[in-house]
């Protein structure tokens, strides 16, 4: 498979900058305001987001992290049974606006998923949805609103996220598959 | 490391890994238990059968809970009144369950061995042991073993006293097992009446008076005591029972400040354990109960997802 | 009139060196020579036993043949061929049936209905009480007449010391000995597994080798008090062992038999199969150093013969989880064939004579039968012919006795019969062994 990066750490950090000042311009404020990041890295960067409210505003935004494992809609086809990570949500989001935050989309799939965990916590008033990679193999009618790449992809390339606190450092890498396997 | 394993029959083939990823599964699935709608999609589809020889309804319920929690369709099927009564064989009524789409099986049985037999006659539903007479009862050594984490973390180096009739009980046998696989140190204590001929083949340390079982105890783990015994002849009366083997306010004294005190259920007041303690602040035996509808979440999960071998 | 060549011969107590032939005329032994060295007779049926080894016609002091009363489990018929296809010629019958063979007409039945079967000999042991039932002497003196070889109330020992010391005296009258399972019932109620580590992880009840060894002691204790004959069946543990040792150094009239199973399977498969009945037996197997001493016992003489105690059971009464399934294991078909690949993996730890008289001279002494297990000139020619390098696997579904469970199942095992004669008669031959011989 052939590397490209397409984001280098300070690319990522500018992105994530451009984005949060766009949530909240369209947000007009925090006010009853929840981020939640989609393990794993979207926590990892709903963090981040978090940290640039904080610097914006001096608002100090509720975080949580969601895992959406058991609302997958291919648990009966994959060979191993994924592990369940943890989700925890310290705010009820019943009335609130969630932000939810997630690495990349692709297909739609996982977003879904997502949404109907957190349908399953309670009922927020708005969720919008912030990514840093659009992938644009959207399989479901989901978007995103805020995004920080937009690019596109074969269905057989490899789009890695990778973050500080997981993989050591920041940056996003495409593979692509040069077609010899 | 992910989970291969189809049946669980007993824990004595785990692993000290085994133990930890199952630990931290429960850990994730314990928030669904707190929220509004406790339910996960996870198991739509399933049909999970208890299948209890012995009657239990704590087990049982907490079973059906775990399975409903996860969307899986649980279906309860009890002895009496049933094909069982009218001679059906376990074999015949397994392969029924099965043809009629079983995914998994929970069998609770009498009789030591059961759930191999079923592993043996079963071609795709996986088995999970619900209780094999004296022999096994995994889920509950796993919820205790849970319960204990949950609260104390790493139980590396730390002191299990478990006390009572050791000789009949497939819940010390199991929890034997795992506290010490997770490197635990483990007292047993008891009447040797109501202990194994060969008990230094359970690898703990049986020490026969209380007291000296109890010293420093991270956790005190009192077994029911059945009224079956004293018939058998196995010990004198209850009273007596009470007097030597009995859990106290005093004789808690012994063990480390805030040294958690489980039992698997249903408690005999007065008789294993008094009142008071059962009641009191050191008492984890609500907790028990709760944890055993996450491990048994955890499980369910595990074994009846992805494509098995 | 037949014609046995090239075998190599064992007469009961030696093995003879280079090979011989030998003559069959009329149902007996009529001549032995060294291989080669004299012309056969006309019209005589050759078989070439091309190295084999030629035995006396094994003997197998106890069987469970279920007939009358428990014909879905067993008959006369089909325990004779099981018998036969084992390699026995001659086969003790036990009397639990239903009713249990405690009158004259009874084993008279048994001895009829197993001559019909054409294969191996049957003989009747008679049980020895009433009914079976613990309480009074059964007819001993009708029964021996009509052809009992050994009373036992087997399944059960004597019901008390008492009873089993007057059925010595009396048994000694007729120069016949009592076979006692050795048992202290009190001991082992409800006993599934020896009381060793599968008892103690597995929560099953527990039988003590203590219930074996007294009634062990109790038996040694009869028949030194009247110097009458005791043989002590299918003995387990060490201890037992030891004491049947020590009363033959005190030259008291015991003699005893150990089973196939206990000599090669111990306690801890019951767990590592995953409590599969086909381990489930009484006694239950013990540990790997019972094992051990039952190994010294057949080499130092302490054990005189391998009994197999064959107990067969329907399919539906054995194949049920562990509590509930039927004790006992079924071993006729492939007895042999487990003691001698034992005894070859096992670096042969003794010369083969020994471990041939197991199955030959020593039940014949115990049964008092002086013209069997032995091959000389004039002997009634019962015949096993043993392949000592043949292996075969072991497959119950194509068994003749009716029991489809075993615990060797699916084993490949080496040193089969491949032959048996009774009385000069083929009764049994392995077609696929290379045997030129046809079943008469």
């Amino acid at each position: 498979m052939i590397k490209k990066v397409i984001m280098t750490e300070e690319e990522m950090d500018r992105t994530l900058s451009r984005i949060a000042y766009e949530v909240a311009e369209h947000l007009k404020g925090f006010n009853d305001v929840v981020i939640v990041g989609v393990q794993r890295r979207g926590v990892s960067l709903a963090k981040r987001l978090q940290k640039s409210f904080r610097d914006m505003d001096g608002v100090e935004v509720p975080m949580g992290e969601l895992d959406i494992t058991l609302y997958r809609d291919d648990l009966t086809l994959l060979q191993d049974q994924p592990l369940v990570r943890s989700t925890s949500v310290p705010v009820n989001i019943t009335g609130k606006r969630i932000l939810l935050v997630d690495d990349v989309i692709f297909t739609g799939r996982t977003v879904r998923a997502a949404l109907d965990a957190l349908m399953d916590l309670g009922r927020p008033s708005l969720v919008q949805l912030a990514v840093l990679v659009d992938r644009n193999n959207r399989e479901l009618p989901i978007h995103p609103d805020y995004v920080g790449l937009k690019i596109s992809t074969d269905k057989s390339d490899v789009v890695e996220v990778r973050v500080k606190e997981w993989d050591g450092d920041d940056q996003v890498i495409l593979w692509e598959d040069g077609g010899e396997g | 490391m992910s989970w291969k394993r189809k049946h669980l029959i007993d824990v004595d083939d785990w692993e000290r890994e085994d133990f930890e990823l199952l630990l931290e599964q429960t850990s994730n699935m314990d928030s669904i238990l707190d929220r509004s709608i406790k339910k996960a999609p996870a198991l739509r589809g399933k049909i999970v059968v208890n299948i209890f020889y012995e009657p239990s309804t704590r087990t049982r319920t907490s079973f059906e809970i775990a399975g409903k929690l996860l969307s899986a369709d649980v279906i309860n099927w009890t002895a009496s009144g049933s094909s069982a009564a009218k001679g059906e064989s376990l074999r015949d009524t397994i392969w029924t369950l099965e043809a009629m789409g079983a995914d998994a099986v929970v069998i609770r049985h009498g009789e030591v061995g059961v759930p191999y037999y079923l592993v043996e006659k079963l071609k795709k539903a996986s088995v999970i042991n619900g209780g094999d007479g004296t022999h096994a009862h995994p889920t509950q050594a796993l919820l205790d073993l849970y319960t204990a984490w949950r609260e104390l973390g790493s139980l590396d180096g730390k002191k299990v006293a478990i006390v009572g009739d050791i000789l009949h009980s497939r819940v010390a046998r199991s929890d034997i097992y795992a506290f010490k696989a997770v490197g635990a140190e483990v007292y047993l204590s008891g009447p040797s009446t109501l202990m194994p001929t060969d008990i230094n083949s359970l690898n703990a340390t049986y020490e026969p008076n209380i007291a000296e079982a109890i010293e420093g105890a991270d956790i005190i783990y009192m077994l029911r005591i059945q009224r079956e015994r004293q018939d058998a002849g196995l010990f004198p009366s209850l009273d007596e029972y009470h007097r030597r083997y009995g859990l106290t306010d005093r004789l808690i004294g012994k063990a480390k400040k805030g040294a958690l005190v489980m039992h698997p259920g249903p408690i005999n007041r007065g008789v294993e354990i008094a009142s008071s303690v059962a009641d009191g602040p050191q008492s984890f035996i609500l907790k028990q109960v709760r944890a055993g509808v996450a491990v048994r979440m955890a499980l369910l999960y595990l074994m009846l997802g992805g494509v098995k071998e | 009139m037949k014609w046995l060549v090239n075998g190599r011969l064992f007469d009961g107590e030696l093995l003879r060196e280079g090979l011989c032939d030998l003559v069959i005329d009329k149902g007996r032994v009529a001549k032995i020579a060294p291989a080669g060295r004299f012309v056969p007779p006309e019209g005589a049926t050759r078989i070439d036993l091309d190295d084999r080894i030629l035995a006396p016609g094994f003997i197998d002091l106890h069987a469970h043949l279920r007939d009358p009363g428990q014909e879905w489990r067993e008959d006369i018929i089909s325990g004779s061929r099981a018998a036969a296809a084992g390699g026995f010629a001659t086969v003790v019958a036990m009397p639990n049936t239903d009713p249990p063979v405690d009158r004259s007409s009874l084993v008279r039945y048994v001895l009829e209905r197993g001559q019909s079967a054409g294969a191996a000999r049957v003989l009747p042991a008679g049980s020895v009480t009433k009914g079976r039932r613990g309480q009074e002497l059964a007819e001993m003196w009708f029964m021996a007449n009509e052809g009992a070889a050994i009373f036992t109330d087997d399944g059960l020992p004597v019901s008390t010391a008492h009873l089993l010391r007057t059925a010595l005296l009396y048994a000694d009258d007729l120069g016949m000995a009592i076979m006692e399972h050795p048992e202290e019932l009190s001991l082992t109620k409800d006993a599934q597994v020896n009381d060793g580590p599968c008892a103690a992880r597995s929560g099953l009840k527990g039988a003590p080798k203590a219930a074996e060894l007294i009634a062990v002691e109790r038996g040694i204790a009869l028949a030194k008090d009247t110097s009458a004959h005791l043989h002590l069946t299918h003995l387990s543990a060490e201890e037992s062992l030891e004491a049947v040792r020590r009363a033959k150094e005190d030259g008291i009239n015991i003699t005893c038999d150990v089973t196939p199973h206990h000599l090669t399977l111990d306690e801890s498969l019951v767990e590592k199969s995953g409590y599969s009945a086909a381990y489930k037996v009484n006694p239950p197997l013990r540990s790997g150093r019972d094992l051990e001493a039952l190994w010294e016992g057949l080499a130092d003489g302490t054990v005189d013969a391998i009994a197999t105690d064959h107990a067969p059971y329907h399919l539906d009464e054995k194949d049920l989880p562990f509590q509930e399934a039927a004790s006992g294991i079924a071993s006729l078909e492939c007895a042999v064939a487990v003691v001698f690949d034992a005894w070859f993996k096992r670096g042969k730890p003794f010369g083969i004579e020994r471990l041939l008289q197991l199955f030959t001279a020593g039940p014949a002494s115990v049964l008092r039968k002086s013209d069997l297990g032995r091959i000389e000139e004039g002997s009634v020619a019962d015949i096993t012919v043993l392949d000592i390098g043949r292996e075969r696997r072991v497959e119950a579904k194509r068994w003749e006795s009716k029991a489809r469970i075993t615990p060797w199942e699916g084993s490949v095992l080496c040193g089969w019969p491949v032959m048996t004669m009774r009385e000069g008669k083929v009764i049994w031959v392995d077609g696929d062994s290379g045997l030129h011989a046809e079943r008469d």
